[in-house]
C-alpha cells in the first residue's frame, strides 16, 4: 500500500514529467490552446505510456537482459512505441470513429513525443528511491507508474490550456505573443507544483 | 560561397532552433539550470545531428521513399546509441550530468526535422554544414540561457562558484521556462527590428536605382 | 500478385532497405559495444575516484565492527598513499535514522594522522540533512579532535540539524574505531564489561578513586540519543553504592527542551542517596533499565523523555559499576 500511494503521487505530484523533469514540452507548448484538445492529447499520450511499458518492460527484462543486448534498448524502444502508435491509429479508426475523430490527429504526433520514449527508459533504471526499501521492481508496478505519470501529465496540460484560453482574452506585447507568454504562463504552473517537492515519501 | 553562408546565417541566426524554431525544448529546459550539461548537451546534439545529416544525405537515393522516416529514426537512435557508450567510456562526468535527456536526443525534433527538410533533398557536403550550423546554433542558445541560469541561481559559473547571491528558483524548471521565454523574446525582437532596417534599406536602395534610371 | 511480381515490386525494395539499416547498425553497434564497454570495476573505480577525487588504485579489505554506534559497510585502502576509505553508517536521529558517509582516514607511521574527507552518501529518516553544510564536513578535516574521536558537543554540530550531525560524527568515530582495530592501536576500553552501558561513551568516560573515603567520582559522556544530544554528567558514588552527588555538567537537551526536564534530574536529588536498586525503583514494578519503553507510565515522561532517560542511565551506570571499580583498583593496589 505505502509503494502504491508513493508510485501515485510520485508519478502525478513530486515528479511530474511536465513540471519537474521536462518532458514532453513539445505537446505542452504546441497542443494546449484549447482545453478540448489538452485533454485529448493528455489521454492519448497517456495510453500511449501505458501502452508502450507494457510492452517494453517484459522486453527488456526477459529478452534483452537475458541475450546481453541491452545497448540496443533505444533502438527497440523508439521502433516499439512507433509501431504501437501506428497500430493503435488503426484500430482506433475501425473500431471507433468517434474517439479517432477526437483523438485520432495527435496519435502520429506522439512517436516523437519524449514523454513516452522518456518514461519507458526511466522505468527499466533504478526506481528504488520511489518504491521504498525491499519492494523488487515488476511489470505492475511500472504500469502503474506508467498510467500515473500520463494522468500528471494530462493534469498539467489541461491546467496550461486553461490558463491559456484566459490569456487569449488580453493583449499580450508583439514580442512576448506566442511562445514567450505560454513559457511564462508555465513557469508560474512550475512554481505552483514545486510545493509539492515538500511531500516526502 | 555564398550558399554556405546562408546555410550558416540560417541555423545559427535567421532558422534558429531554439528561439525562432522552438524545437528540442524538453533537453533545453531540463539541462540550462548549469551551463556544463547545457552546453554538454548541446554539443552532443551537434555532433549526432552533422553525422545524421551526412549518412541521410548520402543514403537518400537508396532508402524508398515510403519507409524513408523508419530508416531516419533506425539511423539516429544508432548514433545516440553510440554517443551514449562513447561518452560512457570517455566522458563520465557529462554522461552522469546529462541524464535521461542523452537518450531522449532520438526523439529531438531538431534532428528528425533537418534530416527531413534539408539532408533528404541535398547534397553531402551542403547536409553537413546544415549539420554543424543547426548544432551550433543549439549549443549557442544552450550555453547563452545556461549562463544565465547558473548564475543567477546557484551563483557559479560551469560549476565555479562566484558570488553568495542566489534565486534558487532559476535553477529549476520554472525558472528555466522564465529565462527561456524572456530569451526568445528578446531574439525574436532584435531579429524583427533587424530585419525591418534591412528592408529599409534595401527599399530606399531600390529607389535610389528607379530614380537613376529615371533621370 | 504472383511471387515473381513481389519480389520485383516496391513493397519488397522496402522491406530490404530496412533491413539493411538495420542490420548495419546492429552490427556496427555490437562492434562499438564490445570495444567501448564499461565494466563493473571500472565504474567502481570511478565511484571511488570522485569520491577520493583523485585517481587512485585500491583494494578491498574485509570489514567489522568494533563501535556500537556504526555499521561499517565497505572499506579499500588506497594503494598510492597507505590511506583508507571506509564507508560507515552512523546511528543517531530521528527515528533511528542514520547516515552513511564516506570516510578517508588518513595514515602515517602506522597510526591515524587525520581525516582526509568526508562525503555523505545516504540517509535514512534525516529531514535536516539538507542543513549539513560543506563547511561542516570540512571541520572534520581542518580542525580534527583530540584521538579523532568527534562529538556534537565538542563543537562539531550544525545548528538545526544536530541528530544528523551526531549520526555523522558516529559515522566517522567509526571509520576511525575500525582502522585504528585494522592498525592493531585501539585502546583498551576498560568499561566494556560493565553493566548499563548502552547509552554511555565508554571511550570519553573516566573515573577517579579516593581510597580514604572509599569514594568513586565518574566523568560520565552519554551517546546521544533521540532528540537529545551528548551529556556530561559527573557522579559521585560513596560507601555501598550509594550516589552522593549528581551533576550535570554539560546538557544535551536540545532547542529549548531542558526546560521539560525533571527538575529532580536538573539538580541530582532524585538520585542522590540511591543504590542501583533505589534508582531501580524509581521505575516502577522494577521495569528494565536498558529500554527507553520501560518508562512508560513513570514520572520520567515529561516531554525531555529521552534527556531525563539519559540522565537515569548514567546515575544507573555509576550506582552499578562502584563495586567493580572498588574491586578493580584495590586489586590494582594489591599487585604493586
Amino acid at each position: 500500500m505505502g509503494t502504491f500511494i508513493a508510485i501515485v503521487l510520485s508519478a502525478v505530484l513530486t515528479n511530474n514529467f511536465i513540471t519537474v523533469k521536462t518532458y514532453g514540452i513539445c505537446p505542452f507548448l504546441g497542443v494546449s490552446k484549447k482545453t478540448s484538445s489538452a485533454a485529448g492529447m493528455g489521454i492519448a499520450v497517456t495510453l500511449v505510456m501505458l501502452l508502450a511499458t507494457l510492452v517494453t518492460y517484459p522486453i527488456y527484462t526477459y529478452v534483452m537482459v537475458p541475450l546481453q543486448i541491452e545497448f540496443l534498448e533505444i533502438i527497440f524502444f523508439i521502433f516499439i512505441i512507433a509501431s504501437l502508435v501506428q497500430m493503435l491509429e488503426k484500430i482506433i479508426q475501425k473500431v471507433s470513429p468517434s474517439l479517432y475523430g477526437a483523438m485520432g490527429i495527435y496519435l502520429p504526433l506522439i512517436t516523437t513525443n519524449c514523454a513516452v520514449l522518456g518514461v519507458t527508459e526511466l522505468l527499466i533504471g533504478d526506481m528504488s528511491a520511489i518504491l521504498g526499501e525491499g519492494v523488487a521492481m515488476n511489470i505492475g508496478w511500472a504500469a502503474l507508474y506508467a498510467l500515473f505519470a500520463g494522468l500528471g501529465f494530462t493534469l498539467v496540460m489541461i491546467i496550461m490550456s486553461g490558463m491559456r484560453e484566459k490569456l487569449n482574452c488580453y493583449k499580450t506585447p508583439k514580442a512576448l505573443a506566442g511562445f514567450p507568454i505560454a513559457m511564462v504562463t508555465a513557469c508560474f504552473i512550475c512554481m505552483a507544483f514545486a510545493v509539492f517537492g515538500y511531500i516526502s515519501l | 560561397m555564398n550558399k554556405y553562408k546562408k546555410i550558416t546565417l540560417d541555423g545559427l541566426i535567421f532558422q534558429n532552433p531554439t528561439f525562432m524554431l522552438v524545437l528540442g525544448t524538453c533537453p533545453t529546459l531540463g539541462l540550462i539550470s548549469s551551463a556544463f550539461s547545457a552546453m554538454g548537451m548541446g554539443l552532443t546534439v551537434l555532433v549526432v545531428l552533422t553525422l545524421s545529416n551526412i549518412i541521410i544525405s548520402a543514403l537518400r537515393k537508396v532508402i524508398p521513399n515510403s519507409v524513408r522516416i523508419p530508416c531516419y529514426i533506425v539511423i539516429i537512435a544508432t548514433l545516440v546509441t553510440f554517443m551514449r557508450m562513447f561518452l560512457e567510456k570517455f566522458l563520465p562526468d557529462l554522461y552522469d550530468s546529462l541524464g535521461g535527456f542523452l537518450a531522449l536526443i532520438v526523439v529531438n525534433c531538431i534532428i528528425l526535422g533537418r534530416a527531413e527538410a534539408y539532408a533528404s533533398k541535398n547534397g553531402v557536403v551542403e547536409s553537413a554544414v546544415d549539420g554543424i550550423a543547426n548544432g551550433l546554433g543549439f549549443t549557442i542558445a544552450l550555453t547563452i540561457m545556461g549562463i544565465i541560469c547558473e548564475f543567477l541561481g546557484k551563483g557559479s559559473l560551469f560549476g565555479a562558484q562566484i558570488m553568495d547571491f542566489q534565486i534558487g528558483m532559476l535553477a529549476k524548471p520554472a525558472g528555466a521556462f522564465l529565462v527561456y521565454g524572456i530569451c526568445i523574446a528578446v531574439f525574436v525582437y532584435i531579429i524583427d527590428n533587424f530585419e525591418r532596417a534591412r528592408r529599409v534599406k534595401a527599399n530606399k536602395l531600390a529607389r535610389e536605382n528607379l530614380l537613376k534610371e529615371e533621370a | 500478385m504472383s511471387v515473381k511480381e513481389f519480389f520485383k515490386g516496391n513493397v519488397f525494395k522496402c522491406i530490404i532497405a530496412l533491413l539493411c539499416v538495420l542490420l548495419v547498425s546492429g552490427i556496427f553497434l555490437t562492434i562499438m559495444n564490445s570495444l567501448l564497454y564499461v565494466t563493473d570495476e571500472e565504474r567502481f573505480e570511478r565511484a571511488i575516484n570522485k569520491i577520493y577525487g583523485k585517481s587512485v588504485k585500491t583494494e578491498s579489505v574485509t570489514v567489522a565492527d568494533y563501535n556500537s554506534n556504526a555499521t561499517i559497510n565497505e572499506a579499500y585502502k588506497i594503494k598510492d598513499d597507505g590511506n583508507y576509505l571506509v564507508k560507515s553508517t552512523g546511528k543517531g536521529g530521528f527515528e533511528n535514522g542514520t547516515v552513511t558517509c564516506w570516510v578517508v582516514v588518513e595514515v602515517k607511521g602506522g597510526k591515524v594522522s587525520g581525516i582526509g574527507k568526508v562525503v555523505i552518501d545516504s540517509n535514512k529518516n534525516q529531514s535536516y540533512i539538507s542543513k549539513i553544510s560543506q563547511n561542516f564536513l570540512n571541520s572534520f578535516e581542518n580542525n580534527p579532535a583530540k584521538d579523532f574521536y568527534f562529538t556534537t558537543s565538542d563543537g562539531y554540530l550544525t545548528s538545526g540539524a544536530s541528530m544528523s550531525s551526531n549520526a555523522i560524527c558516529n559515522a566517522v568515530n567509526g571509520a576511525v574505531d575500525f582502522i585504528n582495530a585494522k592498525l592493531g592501536n585501539l585502546a583498551e576500553d576498560i568499561y566494556a564489561d560493565f553493566e548499563y552501558v548502552k547509552n554511555i561513551i565508554t571511550k570519553e568516560t573516566s573515573h577517579e578513586y579516593n581510597a580514604e573515603t572509599k569514594e568513586v567520582i565518574f566523568h560520565i559522556k552519554t551517546n546521544g540519543f533521540g532528540n537529545a544530544i551528548q551529556f556530561t554528567i559527573d557522579v559521585t558514588v560513596g560507601e555501598n553504592g550509594i550516589i552522593s552527588d549528581y551533576d550535570i555538567i554539560k546538557n544535551g537537551s536540545t532547542s529549548g527542551y531542558e526546560s521539560k526536564m525533571l527538575a529532580s534530574i536538573l539538580d541530582g536529588s532524585l538520585f542522590i542517596g540511591k543504590d542501583i536498586e533505589g534508582i531501580k525503583g524509581i521505575l516502577q514494578n522494577g521495569a528494565d533499565l536498558g529500554t527507553i519503553g520501560s518508562l512508560n507510565g513513570s514520572d520520567l515522561i515529561t516531554g525531555a523523555t529521552q534527556s531525563n532517560y539519559l540522565c537515569l542511565n548514567a546515575a544507573a551506570f555509576a550506582a552499578a559499576n562502584y563495586n567493580t571499580i572498588i574491586s578493580m583498583e584495590q586489586g590494582g593496589q594489591e599487585n604493586e
